[in-house]
């Protein structure tokens, strides 16, 4: 154990330096006690506080009704395009929330409740897929099939032999989801209408529309303490009670169900329910008043953008950079704390602070030499990293985890040291749990827009920006081409997606 | 425990290096060939129009972009004095007053204008044989009943430059009125001009089912500009007695390290050259009066002689509670 406590080091640091120094500087230079208790008191912002509290909710709950099913299918059965379904149900994580809330404000015409729910759903599938998959995959067939012969039913086998083996990724990633939800900004802005607003979206109101930076402190600390206490409601429910499980490798996948309809029919359901609205912007980068045109399409591989001075290619090439880097940064500082399984709660303090809030941390706490790196290039990928740093850990944590003492102990025994045991037994177990950190990683990275927008750039425009820069002119084409930059990165993604 | 501590040492000694830091240093020196120009990220100038300033000055511009013109300039707000850059491009007449207040500029000019209107889809107006409306008066008319869509005039510049047109246009006392009617009539509130105008709207290219929207002065001409197909005449045209006057500013950060170049840049937006490439490439009329307008500008972009304005003082004063009192009607 004691050995364990070095690997921290790094990770500790990083994130003191990169977060914990700007948060503190802000909450020191603008929260005051009296704003605090004025927004405690006012009507309108605790109904701001109540809506985003309900609606995480609910997302929370539709998310995990649609997204467990299609786990399971995809965790234990492969089928003809088992692999694209992945890429398809994982992909939402990384586009910008302006797309996938224009393809469902396309379909449902009205903003509202509603619409936003399906939003959530569609960016929160793939982390309920994301994190739970590993795990499920990892449990071990032959105690179903144990329980089975013993004469329990599925739905028994389910119950007491997978549950209490998956429960601990289930509720990570509801954890995950809900604080996405209940922090949700840019599907919001969309979807939300003026009526309907999140606690995240009034801080950036506050802080950014109206220049009250400390009613925006006083409210970005109030959401804080809801989320921890959220934290700890779910860290207390999760104590692990399957620290040891009964696995050693991924399972194999079946390749006929014996009842092939079903796994078939549930992940078409959630597929339906994530993919129509990324149809939907693929749908606008090829209609043109009710005509089918390419001519976007050419636009962008014959090199040129309307009314952006970038090119598509060097805005992929940005992106692209950002996301890479962002993964070397992000994954080995990840695997770090996994393996020395830090407290979670420690590490998933970034999940509780506002973006607003960071964003402002960095610019008024980086802004003076020797540490003047708010406008520095690879200050956004840094960023990039903290922000994923939380949600990357606990892809990795349910497979350390799940790896039992005793290989490690019998490596040892055989005279491996320490690094040849984790190089030759833990990283090959690992390695669909790091592939999944490393993609993870580079889609938050792809389709951040949050604090790092509070961080200037010189000429380093990367999608989400060049999206939003598009659709944010008039004219056909300038709407067209950014229809289509979205719809290639839905494409691409999905093709990634599928193969990782 | 032990974790925690460490953690807050680390973050303390961090937070103390970094305050010493910036009580010590104030100025430091710069690469004198190089100045930098803050501005939105919707600032996206001709290409090589600074290729003249090097020229002349043998520096260097670069272009620092970040966020809207709100996020820009509450960004350099909060750090007023250790500026990102040298010069500001991106203050309006809504925001100069909360500039001012923080002593963000020491020098400010304007630079360019431009106008919020309600722009109309023709096409809809003709194949339902309703005349287009010609005042704000007329949309609270029941004829004109569900056509307009606006922006939420927090977090929208055009949404709050239409209100703030109607406050001029009515007076401090009656536009809480026109509102109401508005709501009755239908006005819908889209989150932003990009929801507003290209998905609403039904003149441009989300075919939406609003025929008004409020958009600028300017939206005709890009409209040509962009066409996906060539096209002759903008399908959009603008209502003119709606035009609210947008005034932009440049000015010189205070805290800058190149207070000469940054004065060179700042005559350099103002002068003929880059006066005349702004009307294509940021879609404003220059404030130059010898820039000669491009054809397309001319013919299709409106900037009335005679728009609404108000005080920049007045509508920092107020500003809060004018939203606020909009939601209350408008929610």
């Amino acid at each position: 154990m004691r050995k364990t406590k070095t690997l921290l080091i790094t990770p500790v640091v990083f994130l003191s330096v990169f977060f914990v120094a700007p948060v503190a500087n802000t909450v020191f230079r603008y929260f005051r006690f009296s704003e605090f208790s004025n927004v405690l008191s006012n009507e309108s912002l605790s109904g701001v506080a109540w809506f985003s509290l309900w609606q995480a909710a609910i997302s929370t709950l539709l998310t995990l009704v649609i997204a467990l099913p299609a786990t399971w299918a995809l965790s234990r059965y492969t089928f003809r395009g088992s692999r694209v379904t992945r890429g398809i149900l994982t992909a939402p994580f990384v586009l910008p929330a302006v797309v996938v809330a224009a393809g469902v404000l396309a379909i449902t015409d009205s903003r509202g409740v509603i619409p936003i729910l399906w939003a959530h759903v569609v960016f929160n599938v793939s982390v309920v897929i994301r994190i739970v998959s590993p795990r499920w995959s990892m449990v071990n067939l032959r105690l179903e099939h144990a329980a089975a012969t013993l004469g329990a039913r599925p739905t028994r086998t389910f119950a007491s032999v997978v549950w209490p083996q998956i429960l601990d990724a289930v509720i990570s990633a509801a954890t995950l989801v809900f604080i996405y939800c209940f922090t949700s900004f840019g599907v919001i802005a969309i979807l939300g209408g003026i009526s309907r607003r999140t606690l995240e979206s009034e801080i950036f109101t506050q802080a950014v529309r109206l220049g009250n930076t400390e009613t925006a402190t006083a409210l970005a600390v109030l959401q804080a303490i809801i989320i921890g206490a959220v934290f700890f409601i779910t860290r207390r429910s999760s104590r692990p009670h399957s620290t040891s499980l009964h696995v050693s490798a991924p399972q194999p996948l079946h390749i006929k169900p014996n009842r092939r309809a079903t796994p078939l029919i549930i992940t078409a359901t959630a597929v339906i329910i994530v993919a129509s609205p990324l149809l939907a912007t693929i749908y606008r980068s090829l209609v043109v008043n009710s005509q089918i045109s390419f001519s976007a399409w050419r636009l962008l591989f014959s090199g040129s953008l309307p009314a952006l001075s970038v090119t598509p290619q060097s805005v992929i090439i940005t992106s692209l950079v950002f996301a890479i880097a962002t993964a070397c940064i992000c994954v080995p500082l990840a695997l770090l704390v996994a393996t020395a399984s830090a407290p979670r709660a420690l590490f998933s303090i970034p999940l509780a602070v506002s973006a607003a809030t960071l964003g402002i941390g960095l610019i008024i706490t980086f802004n003076t030499s020797p540490y003047a790196w708010r406008s520095e290039r690879w200050f956004i990928p840094v960023i990039h990293a903290v922000i994923a740093l939380p949600l990357v850990i606990r892809t990795l944590e349910p497979a350390t985890h799940a790896i039992p003492a005793s290989l490690r102990n019998a490596s040892a025994t055989l005279g491996a040291s320490p690094f040849a045991t984790w190089v030759q037994v833990e990283l090959p177990l690992l390695k669909p749990a790091l592939l999944r950190a490393t993609g993870l990683s580079m889609a938050v990275s792809l389709g951040e827009f949050g604090a790092t927008s509070f961080l200037s750039r010189s000429g380093s425009t990367t999608l989400p920006i060049a999206i939003a820069q598009l659709l944010g002119r008039p004219g056909v084409a300038t709407q067209q081409a950014g229809f289509v930059l979205a719809a290639l990165m839905v494409l691409v993604t999905v093709g990634v997606m599928s193969r990782a | 425990m032990k974790l925690t501590r460490t953690l807050i040492i680390a973050s303390l000694v961090l937070l103390a290096t970094a305050c010493s830091s910036s009580s010590a240093t104030t100025s430091t020196d710069a690469t004198p060939n190089e100045v930098t120009l803050l501005a939105y990220d919707a600032f996206i100038p001709k290409e090589g129009i600074f290729d003249a300033f090097t020229a002349a000055t043998g520096a260097k511009v670069k272009i620092v972009t970040g966020g809207d013109s709100g996020v820009l300039i509450s960004k350099a707000i909060l750090t007023a004095g250790t500026p990102e850059g040298d010069v500001l491009w991106g203050l309006d007449n809504t925001l100069l007053s909360r500039a001012q207040k923080a002593e963000l500029l020491t020098s400010y000019e304007p630079v360019d204008y431009g106008d919020i209107c309600v722009n109309y889809d023709k096409q809809w107006f003709t194949s339902h044989k309703i005349p287009t409306p010609s005042s704000l008066e007329d949309l609270v008319l029941p004829a004109y009943r569900g056509l307009l869509v606006t922006q939420d005039p927090v977090a929208s510049s055009p949404g709050l430059g239409f209100l703030l047109g109607t406050i001029a246009h009515f007076g401090i006392d009656d536009w809480q009125d026109f509102w109401t009617s508005l709501k009755t009539n239908g006005v819908h509130i889209a989150p932003d001009w990009t929801t507003a105008y290209t998905i609403d709207f039904s003149g441009s290219s989300g075919k939406g089912k609003y025929p008004l929207v409020v958009s600028y002065g300017s939206s005709p001409p890009a409209e040509v500009l962009y066409a996906e197909k060539q096209i002759d005449t903008p399908p959009t045209a603008v209502i003119e007695s709606t035009c609210f006057r947008q005034t932009e500013y440049v000015g010189a950060l205070r805290g800058t390290r190149n207070p000469k170049l940054a004065a060179q840049l700042i005559s350099y937006l103002l002068d003929i050259p880059f006066q005349e490439s702004m009307p294509l490439s940021l879609f404003v009329f220059p404030i130059n009066k010898k820039a000669t307008l491009p054809n397309l500008f001319t013919k299709f972009a409106t900037a009335p002689k005679n728009p609404l304005t108000l005080d920049p003082a007045d509508i920092e004063t107020n500003r809060d509670a004018w939203l606020n009192t909009w939601r209350d009607i408008i929610l």
